[in-house]
């Protein structure tokens, strides 16, 4: 009797929280999904005449072809250059040239990649090559298609690849919705590759940017092509430089044929809209999406690593390391416990980790850990980010971190750091739910990685059912030496 | 007939309720109403000024009030001070919640709370659920107006700040941003002034209390509240929350004028491990009060807005030189901003891109812009103004922003007017008289390798030294005497130099036997060095191979198996610091150095004489009573390794004498108490 009276007050303590958001929010959201496969999610806010709208497409770096990496990323810029009348003057006749340009460059590529490469042959290429380039640039109408939305209103235009995904998004004010299934469905139906060329040595800057030219970039790189041995997660979602000059038009068209299909897409839209309208335009603009097949998975998996990696680069900036575990991906069921275990160590400034590392020791500058990275859908790493304080020695900051792993899987943790951990997660889950775009990425991606938006705020009840025991279980299980990767840059000897 | 009609019918039957259209066929709706919230205003008599609007979407409660205070009103020798006064009122707790209580307290129930100054205004934020509001706004006034200021949170947030400067120099971008202000504003400006080591090390618990207690009053506050509320019930909780608030005076916020002589140059950082330049390049920008300001907004956004303006056209997607570029002819309220252009290309297109960007400045000056451009600005502007109202919480920021600026409540609705009425001739009037594409200063930070003599056409390149001034040495200064000190330091000149010595560069070869993490290793050296000039040419066996070593000017150049490359200013001030320290080079010098006799000191049962010698460098010598040569010497110098201060000790021995100059042919350095090197001279000379 007393344990089920006490049964009854937990759950009438914890479970309101979710409960009472996904009952809001099932009033206020519209699913539907195409014949062709494609999934709408409409959440309405009428609280200002704007939407914003989001859509998530199922592929990543993680899904490029061996010698194509940053297939995924040069594609989506190719997605913001037009389509068969915008962007171009006369595309019936821009496309013989585009073609006839992929066709010279694909040959200058078979003699540099040849066994016994003529270089008067390359240079004969090349100078077809540049020439047909220079003629396709005639028809060109310059970022058209990013003008007219910004003409419109358009705000926050934007787009991104990361390992598991690549997302566009934007808001409009909400009487414009049309110009968005308008523009959206004919970019995704018509796709023009035009500026090809010109757009990878773009994309070629801003890899030189994030990653040769900056240190964390370099290190970031360097950490996971030492901690993957066969999964792609552990190639760069920007692509290597040679990759990204072997990529041609054909290459980005087969990538697209393959992934950018109906099943393989989620829409969200969220703001002032009204459903039965957005759904009658849906079926209007999208309606005639080619269905294709589904989309292939990713086979190959991460073998068990067989013992401890590591690795430093030398340089002339301050020291930055990284410690990684492998770790299980988001539907493992360690999941979601590995991603409490990082909340609860490194959270707020009562977490162990800020407070013995950070405040007590004075040791780091910064120091964090979660789970999750480079991407979540695979086996996926978790991360200990550390940046030591000015002189301190990283070999100091390195034991530190492991002191504090240690105490954890030797049952370190208390109820009060998991229940605050707990508490945190869902507050940050209430402040998420006030801005359009955040909810539409929120709902749409979920919806795509967990077949349901709902599992936002089932999440909440996940959380719930880790408990001590599990952080320690897991904290041993996967936070073991073998199966770590450490890197760091680190001042060069002079 | 029948079948006809049927089969038409059908055919209505599966059209789409309506049919796809070009993007330009598309008729819009009205746009639904923009609601503007009622904002709530009122004044408590100590002068804190409230707004409030109600926003019942999430059960959540957001307070933040603006300080009237900011880096502008810290002394130049406590650069630093506003900043970290700012960060410890929060991370320090008050009296009566503790660091470590109220961090548990906020966050066993998610509640964020921060505190910042930063420069020209300081603010500190509540967000709570709704349920905790209550107990959470005495706290959080009460750690805004009795923060502790607990030496450990100063101390941590100083350690904080160090290393942060110590990592200042890391990130391209970081340091093209500080560079190019520096060089606009002049490098003593309070716009561009940089916390360093020193000024950190000068900052004082009193001046925090101080800087808190003048500026953190009723009158400098300005509160924000958001939420789900009643308006009624919430004025009254914070009259009895920051009732008692002391009223103050108002700061009065002084902004120095900026005196530009427009002048032209070319500005060089060199980093190491990139490959990709970073450009900036401008002049002196202006204030908001202009009337021209509203057809300067439509100039930037044809030059550089989003992905229509013309930098983005032409240097990213025509030429393909850069992902990113932009930038903006900037305009502060209180004193001038910055015209600005920015880009990141190959080293090898540094100079094309630099060129393409000056292209388009003056393209600006000489053609009309296009109607369409026009237009295409205009709508924009016009079509996304509903995103500057689209959530209460804006609403609310840019009244208050404007509020604490001194911006009239209407300028918002004049700058929309203004842009409505700007024309072609407009544009390029307001390009010609306030963009000078021929006097711009340009930096570029980027590998000077790689880039090679691309920036010579722009003028002499300025090379700008970026190396981090190192933090002062934490011996205790005391006061010695400095006649005594005179006399000691001729007697140690005399001893080390003949009087009556013909000087020259001096020669001197010598076996270092040099500490190393893999153990000892062994050196030979032959140098000639002039102590008059500090300049220095040093070649070394060493078991990688032979190094040469070039130092002049306090700077250097080393080569390798015949790579001949730059000595980057970490490694070569120490190399100069030490001639500077040489026992020769203070004989030498010894009327342009200051000596204060420190008493005498017992070492391995020798009573030394101590004197400290100041010039360039710092550096205190134990000298032998008798004879007056140096038997020790102590200094401080910055690892470059590690970036901190390590202390020296040199112990010299068997003294031989050359030419008139006296040497130690054994000297041995301990670094921080432990062995580090060993020279043993073979034998020395001056040169004519």
């Amino acid at each position: 009797m007393g344990t089920f009276l006490l049964l009854l007050i937990m759950g009438a303590f914890f479970a309101p929280a979710q409960a009472q958001y996904l009952e809001e929010f099932e009033d206020k959201v519209t699913e539907f999904t195409l014949d062709n496969g494609l999934h709408f999610i409409v959440i309405e806010r009428h609280d200002a005449p704007v939407a914003s709208f989001y859509t998530h497409v199922d592929v990543g770096g993680a899904n490029e072809p061996v010698g194509n990496t940053g297939i995924a990323h040069i594609f989506e810029h190719m997605a913001f250059k037009g389509t068969h009348y915008i962007g171009t003057t006369n595309w019936e006749e821009e496309k013989k040239v585009i073609a006839a340009m992929d066709q010279a460059y694909q040959e200058w590529l078979a003699e540099k990649y040849s066994s016994n490469p003529d270089s008067s042959i390359m240079e004969e290429k090349w100078a077809e090559f540049e020439q047909l380039q220079e003629e396709s640039k005639q028809y060109v109408v310059n970022n058209e298609f990013s003008q007219i939305i910004e003409r419109n209103g358009g705000s926050g235009l934007n787009a991104s690849t990361g390992a598991d995904f690549t997302n566009y998004f934007y808001s409009l004010p909400s009487n414009r919705a049309e110009l968005w299934f308008n523009l959206e469905a004919d970019r995704f139906k018509n796709p023009t590759f035009r500026e090809f060329y010109v757009e990878k040595e773009v994309v070629r800057e801003e890899r030189r940017m994030r990653t040769e030219s900056s240190p964390v970039g370099r290190l970031v790189e360097e950490f996971l092509a030492v901690a993957y041995t066969a999964h792609p997660y552990g190639r760069p979602v920007v692509g290597w430089d040679s990759d990204i000059t072997a990529t041609t038009i054909e290459d980005a068209r087969d990538f697209y044929d393959t992934y950018y299909v109906p099943s393989n897409i989620t829409i969200a839209i969220a703001g002032d809209v009204e459903p039965d309208r957005m759904k009658e335009l849906a079926e209007t603009y999208f309606g005639d999406l080619r269905e294709g097949e589904p989309a292939p998975p990713v086979t190959t998996l991460e073998p068990e690593q067989r013992g401890e990696r590591r690795f430093t680069i030398e340089g002339n900036t301050q020291p930055i390391m990284l410690i990684g575990y492998h770790g299980v991906s988001e539907s493992h069921p360690d999941f979601e416990a590995l991603n409490l275990l990082g909340n609860v160590i490194s959270s707020g400034r009562t977490s162990r980790l800020y407070k013995k590392l950070v405040d007590e020791e004075q040791l780091a500058l910064q120091v964090g850990a979660f789970n999750g990275f480079p991407g979540s859908k695979y086996e996926t790493m978790f991360l200990t980010l550390a940046v030591p304080n000015m002189g301190v020695e990283l070999d100091t900051l390195e034991t530190a971190v492991y002191t504090e792993i240690d105490a954890v899987k030797n049952g370190a943790l208390t109820q009060e750091e998991l229940d605050r951990a707990r508490t945190n997660i869902r507050a940050s889950l209430i402040r998420s739910l006030n801005n359009n775009t955040g909810l539409a990425r929120n709902f749409a991606s979920t919806h795509a990685t967990q077949g349901d938006w709902r599992e936002v705020f089932r999440r909440l009840d996940r959380i719930q059912q880790v408990t001590l025991e599990d952080l320690q279980r897991v904290a041993n299980e996967y936070l073991s030496k073998d199966n770590r990767t450490v890197g760091a840059t680190v001042r060069a000897e002079s | 007939m029948k079948r006809l009609l049927l089969f038409t019918f059908m055919v209505l039957l599966v059209l789409p309720l309506s049919a796809q259209k070009r993007y330009d066929e598309i008729e819009y709706p009205e746009m639904n109403p923009i609601n503007m919230p009622e904002v709530e205003e009122f004044t408590l008599d100590n002068g804190v000024t409230f707004f409030l609007v109600e926003d019942h979407e999430l059960p959540l409660i957001n307070v933040r009030a603006t300080i009237r205070t900011g880096e502008l009103l810290e002394p130049a020798s406590k650069a630093g001070l506003a900043s970290i006064t700012g960060d410890v009122i929060r991370e320090g707790g008050s009296e009566n919640y503790p660091a470590d209580e109220l961090n548990a307290l906020l966050e066993n129930r998610a509640a964020n709370m921060s505190t910042f100054i930063g420069f020209n205004s300081g603010s500190a934020q509540l967000n709570v659920l709704k349920e905790d509001f209550d107990d959470l706004l005495p706290v959080f006034v009460d750690v805004l107006q009795n923060p502790a200021f607990p030496e450990d949170k100063i101390e941590l947030a100083k350690t904080q700040t160090k290393s942060a400067i110590s990592r200042r120099n890391d990130e391209q971008s970081q340091v093209g941003f500080r560079e190019f202000s520096n060089l606009i504003y002049g490098d003593n400006s309070v716009y561009t002034r940089q916390t360093e080591y020193a000024t950190v090390d000068n900052i004082t618990r009193e001046d925090m209390v101080d800087f808190h207690d003048n500026y953190f009053v009723a009158n400098n506050m300005t509160v924000g509240i958001i939420g789900d509320f009643d308006t009624d019930e919430m004025k009254q909780k914070l009259r009895e929350a920051f009732g008692s608030l002391p009223a103050g005076k108002e700061t009065n916020m002084v902004f120095p004028e900026v005196d530009y002589e427009y002048p032209s140059t070319i500005n060089f950082v060199n980093k190491e491990n990139v490959n990709q330049s970073f450009v900036v390049l401008g002049h002196i920008g202006g204030l908001r009060e202009n009337p021209d300001y509203p057809a300067l907004q439509v100039m930037n956004e044809v030059l550089a807005g989003g992905f229509s303006g013309r930098l983005f056209q032409e240097v990213r997607t025509n030429l393909g030189l850069a992902y990113s570029v932009g930038g903006s002819y900037g305009a502060n309220v209180n004193y001038p901003g910055v015209f600005r252009l920015i880009t990141m290309t190959k080293s090898s297109t540094t100079a094309e891109a630099i060129d393409a960007i000056l292209k388009e400045v003056k393209r600006l000056q000489e053609e009309p812009i296009t109607q369409e451009e026009l237009e295409l600005t205009k709508d924009q502007f016009l079509n996304s103004l509903v995103f500057r109202y689209d959530s209460k919480s804006k609403i609310l920021n840019e009244r208050i922003d404007n509020e604490y600026l001194g911006l009239s409540p209407d300028a918002f609705d004049e700058l929309v007017e203004g842009i409505k009425a700007t024309t072609i001739e407009d544009v390029q009037r307001v390009a010609r008289e306030y963009l000078k594409p021929e006097q711009v200063q340009i930096l570029v930070v980027g590998n000077e390798d790689e880039i090679g003599d691309q920036l010579q056409k722009y003028g002499n390149v300025n090379k700008v030294d970026i190396s981090i001034p190192e933090p002062p040495s934490d011996e205790e200064e005391v006061a010695g005497d400095a006649a005594q000190g005179g006399e000691w330091l001729e007697k140690m000149a005399d001893a080390v130099i003949e009087p009556g010595t013909d000087m020259g560069p001096i020669f001197v070869e010598s076996v270092i036997t040099q500490q190393t993490q893999m153990g000892p290793m062994e050196i030979t050296s032959t140098a000639i060095t002039n102590y008059d000039d500090y300049s220095s040419e040093r070649t070394m066996q060493t078991p990688q191979g032979e190094i040469q070593m070039k130092i002049e000017n306090g700077g250097g150049t080393m080569s390798m198996m015949g790579q001949e490359r730059p000595l980057p200013p970490q490694m070569a001030t120490p190399v100069t610091n030490e001639m500077k320290r040489n026992y020769i080079a203070i004989a030498l010098n010894k009327d342009e150095l200051e000596a204060e006799y420190l008493g005498s000191e017992t070492v391995d049962g020798e009573e030394l004489e101590v004197i400290r010698i100041k010039g360039d460098v710092t550096v205190t010598y134990l000298l032998d009573a008798e004879s007056g040569l140096p038997a020790r010497a102590r200094y401080s110098e910055m690892n470059p390794q590690t970036g901190q201060r390590s202390q020296a000790e040199s112990v010299f021995s068997d003294w031989e004498v050359v030419d008139g100059v006296a040497l130690a042919y054994t000297t041995v350095t301990y670094v921080d108490g432990e062995e580090a090197a060993t020279q043993k001279v073979e034998s020395h000379s001056i040169e004519d």
